[in-house]
């Protein structure tokens, strides 16, 4: 396998009734980019989105994510500070591919909320808000909007041919549809190793 | 004497973690933004290595290894791409183009030293 499994294109396609447009799914791990004036939905719990676009262009994409737990590694290149940085990346060059400019890049950041609580000592939603903030101020990527951290999980509907963007938050947790999924993806990615194959051709 | 390795990543965040990795080893790193950064800083001053990213403004990767290679001093100069690009069909392009070799990202750090120490001869 030469990419993350745990890295993916979203391919959940649906039509969605109450905004009457083709829509998308993103799941934990996986991101999306489109050209087209369409809906991209993700919900979030301690896992945070970067919804970028270049407004020139209307290109635009969103990713869902979490750091794995590193344990007592840290530092610049940690496996959680590298493997963030990865899906930041690979969001960022889509975007490119599919005509934006780095240089037009803006961002609106959502999630990072203390879903796990009990589940983990660390608060995973807070360290997971932060990455991204720091991030996006080492990329100088503007930041037009932002509603990280607190209690409750988060459904998000991204527009990226506007850039609008609605937060439902999820007061009641009547399922742990949410957390279970979360907690699946953070095992996935515990286990996966955060390192790309190598090639000589000498 | 600590040899230069040059790295080319229109990413701040790849170019720091780089740049930690390879200092932390005793390399000297010079930073450029792009692939005609790049091919600038590295006609300025001899650098031992390159490590280039793929996908940049302005210049791919791909044509700075072309140009580079074009040049006497880097003619046989190591010259490493490190990108998200993954596919047989990419790693050909940079075979042809007079790549030395080819990491997919996100990269290792140990694994990356080892290879640098292993293209340096």
């Amino acid at each position: 396998m030469s990419e993350l499994a745990v890295t993916a294109l979203a391919t959940n396609h649906y039509y969605d009734r109450n905004f009457s447009t083709e829509a998308i799914k993103i799941l934990p791990g996986e991101y999306f980019v489109t050209q087209s004036d369409m809906l991209l939905v993700t919900v979030l719990g301690s896992c945070v989105s970067a919804c970028i676009r270049d407004p020139a262009t209307g290109v635009g994409g969103l990713n869902h994510f979490m750091l794995p737990d590193a344990g007592q590694e840290t530092g610049a290149v940690s496996t959680s500070a590298r493997y963030g940085t990865h899906a930041m990346e690979l969001l960022i060059n889509q975007l490119i591919k599919l005509g934006a400019r780095r240089s037009h890049l803006e961002a609106k950041v959502f999630g990072g909320g203390n879903v796990l609580a009990g589940l983990t000592v660390t608060d995973v939603g807070a360290r997971n808000s932060a990455f991204v903030m720091d991030f996006l101020a080492t990329e100088r990527i503007r930041v037009h909007a932002k509603d990280l951290v607190g209690r409750y999980p988060r459904k998000i509907y991204y527009f990226p041919a506007t850039g609008k963007v609605l937060v439902k938050k999820l007061k009641s947790m009547h399922n742990s549809t949410i957390v279970e999924r979360e907690r699946s993806y953070r095992d996935r990615i515990q286990s996966e190793p955060v390192s790309g194959e190598v090639e000589l051709f000498i | 004497m600590g040899k230069t390795v040059l790295t080319v990543d229109d990413s701040a965040s790849i170019r720091q973690m780089v740049a930690f990795t390879l200092n932390s080893a005793g390399y000297r790193v010079v930073e450029a933004v792009d692939g005609q950064d790049g091919l600038d800083k590295a006609k300025a001053g001899t650098v031992d290595l390159v490590l280039t990213d793929q996908n940049m403004p302005r210049m791919d990767g791909l044509t700075l290894i072309k140009s580079l290679r074009a040049l006497p001093q880097y003619k046989a100069a190591p010259i490493l791409v490190l990108t998200t690009e993954a596919s047989d069909g990419m790693k050909q392009q940079g075979k042809a183009a007079g790549a030395t070799g080819w990491l997919v990202k996100p990269f290792d750090p140990p694994k990356l030293l080892e290879v640098v120490k292993k293209v340096l001869g």
